[in-house]
């Protein structure tokens, strides 16, 4: 029988985590596990509605159980909310390139989030976590709209409590219980305790932001080549054929996700 | 490479026995309703249109020779404009269906072209397209030369010749009486054992006859094509990109109606979506193909659209086949058939407009 490449994998949905008011995190259960490099994504479907791109949150080490951290902003996503336990959905890939961690070696990686944008990044924590041996430190810096926007706030002070390991969040506008840092998350980059002349730059977050923090990555003194960051696209068919998600010479969903600003600093619009 | 002498009478003996083995397509000549302006070059320039019809539906005397393209573009037999992609939770196995291979009759040099970009984007990758792969490699292509070319036609402006050297099964070359019959792959050879009655060796006097009326072709288009100046392909993907904020895009596309026939009628053209077609049995994912020019191609969840505006749309267009193409198959994804130019409402034409990019690069005015 030949493989259909746009065939779904049918999978449980075992547990719906809710972050925040417009974002959950999906723990899915594929059968016979799924693999994953930490960067890739997967098109996910919901039966009849359609399918969508995602970048993986959870553990790459861990393939028994798979985790989505999804906002809902569009068709397939307000269905993806709506769902419960014990439903399903599909499946594909994984797809494009991730993040090539022998490259991070005897770095200091600092890695800077916003919104929703903090869920690829979480599944590299775990993989820098896992291997945190091999690096100088690993610093996060996170922007969220507001407090109640924040997403993973239980397991984030557990992050800043690892050795080589230092975290810090801000939002763009606080609230009265809210005793942290106060201002977009270019505010918080200048004093991140890094070598920036041997600092990598990893940026995932809303366009408008992964502009901004690649501009103040560059005036720290980071190279192009040492900005790593995760393009969004619209990534239909995740195997370089469908045509929608063209940068420049590349295809996200192929050359990417995940580019250097090196890659695509000369192509112009990168943040449309 | 083998070439033979058909006698015109013998060439619906050669589509009968064709047809045992494949469904197969041959061209059947329309008068068009609709034309586009006179060419102001004075070639007598042909005008009629055709089109790939199944032999089993066709009159036997409704098959022409077509003496250039026809209308619809050939990769509509290796994807279709909406089909059926896979259906979900099923096995897939299943319910795979066998489709008849095609054979395609009167395919030309640019659509022979268009199917090398075509393979790279469906068999190259990470993973082959299943159903591009197993209609490709079950098709038979049955080339043919072009003794005449239309208005829109500027293949040779890319150095496309409007005859075939490669990539066909069988190629058809109109000489005299008859045809010469170039047989070029293997699979093409074993048909042709079983048509040896019907073939003669071709003598030097045909394959020279046949030379002489390339060459005749070849310097007609050139000089239509003098018209035109397109610039030559070894610039394209300079010109496109030095010209990103020029404002010819905006200029070219105020004619626009967004009809995206461009879109669908060009065959290098692959760009597809896939959707799920609500049902209340098994869920079907469907590939309806998909076009640039619509403004929703590039829109992601919560409204974002990296190419709002219909210039943006243009020059993705162009970008696409002039920069991403040069870039990762070292080549243009435009074969020059024209197609593009003759469907357009709104008279926007290719040719016009990387004439207009080469001048305001190279030629600014003083």
């Amino acid at each position: 029988m030949k493989k259909n490449i746009y065939q779904p994998l049918k999978t449980v949905i075992e547990e719906i985590i809710e972050e925040t008011p417009a974002i959950k995190t999906f723990r899915l259960k594929p059968e016979g596990g799924f693999k994953f490099a930490t960067g890739q994504f997967i098109e996910m479907a919901v039966p009849g509605i359609g399918e969508a791109p995602f970048t993986p949150s959870s553990d790459p080490g861990i393939s028994e159980k798979l985790e989505l951290t999804i906002m809902n902003v569009g068709e397939v996503t307000a269905k993806l909310h709506s769902l419960r336990p014990g439903e399903v959905v599909g499946i594909r890939g994984p797809y494009g390139r991730g993040y090539p961690l022998d490259k991070f070696k005897g770095k200091d990686i600092l890695i800077v989030g916003g919104g929703v944008g903090l869920a690829p990044l979480r599944s590299l924590l775990f993989s820098l976590f896992a291997t945190i041996g091999n690096y100088n430190k690993v610093v996060l810096r996170y922007g969220s709209r507001s407090p109640k926007d924040i997403v993973y706030k239980t397991i984030i002070p557990e992050w800043a409590k690892r050795d080589k390991v230092d975290v810090l969040v801000s939002v763009d506008i606080g609230d009265p219980g809210w005793q942290g840092n106060v201002g977009l998350v270019t505010t918080i980059l200048g004093n991140a305790p890094v070598d920036f002349t041997n600092t990598l730059g990893i940026v995932c977050g809303p366009p408008i932001m992964m502009k901004f923090v690649t501009l103040k990555l560059l005036d720290l003194g980071i190279k192009p080549a040492d900005i790593y960051l995760s393009m969004e696209k619209s990534m239909s068919c995740g195997l370089g054929k469908c045509g929608h998600c063209r940068i420049g010479k590349y295809y996200a969903c192929k050359d990417g996700p995940v580019f250097t600003y090196e890659q695509l600093k000369d192509i112009h619009d990168i943040w449309d | 490479m083998e070439t033979y002498f058909l006698k015109n009478d013998d060439l619906v003996k050669f589509y009968e026995h064709l047809a045992g083995d494949y469904d197969l397509y041959v061209p059947v000549r329309e008068k068009s309703p609709v034309k586009r302006g006179e060419c102001t070059c004075k070639a007598g320039l042909p005008t009629d249109d055709y089109f790939l019809k199944k032999f089993s539906q066709v009159r036997k005397e409704d098959i022409a020779f077509n003496d250039y393209r026809a209308v619809e573009p050939t990769r509509a037999f290796f994807t279709h404009y909406k089909e059926e992609a896979c259906e979900y939770f099923e096995d897939a196995g299943a319910k795979e269906k066998i489709e008849r291979p095609v054979a395609l009759c009167g395919i030309k040099n640019c659509d022979l072209f268009s199917l090398k970009v075509q393979d790279f984007v469906f068999l190259g990758g990470n993973e082959a397209d299943p159903l591009y792969k197993s209609r490709r490699d079950g098709a038979l292509i049955i080339s043919s030369d072009c003794p005449h070319f239309k208005e829109v036609c500027f293949c040779r402006a890319f150095d496309i010749n409007p005859y075939p050297a490669e990539a066909f099964d069988f190629n058809l070359s109109p000489l005299n009486n008859g045809y010469l019959l170039d047989i070029a792959t293997q699979k093409a050879k074993l048909i042709a054992v079983s048509l040896k009655k019907l073939l003669v060796p071709a003598t030097l006097g045909q394959l020279s006859g046949r030379r002489a009326k390339r060459e005749s072709v070849n310097m007609r288009m050139d000089e239509h094509l003098s018209q035109y100046k397109i610039p030559k392909k070894e610039i394209l993907q300079d010109i496109v990109l030095s010209g990103y904020n020029s404002g010819i895009w905006q200029e070219e596309m105020r004619t626009c109606v967004e009809c995206n026939a461009c879109v669908y009628m060009c065959d290098t053209c692959h760009c597809f979506l896939l959707s799920d077609a609500s049902s209340s049995g098994s869920v079907k994912r469907l590939r309806l193909w998909d076009g640039c020019l619509l403004k929703n191609f590039t829109k992601v969840a919560g409204g974002a659209n990296a190419l709002k505006m219909r210039y943006m749309r243009l020059r993705n267009r162009y970008l696409k086949k002039f920069d991403f193409f040069v870039s990762n198959l070292g080549y243009q994804a435009c074969c020059g058939c024209g197609r593009c130019i003759e469907v357009c409402p709104g008279k926007i034409d290719i040719r016009r407009i990387l004439r207009k990019l080469y001048e305001e690069k190279y030629l600014p005015a003083a």
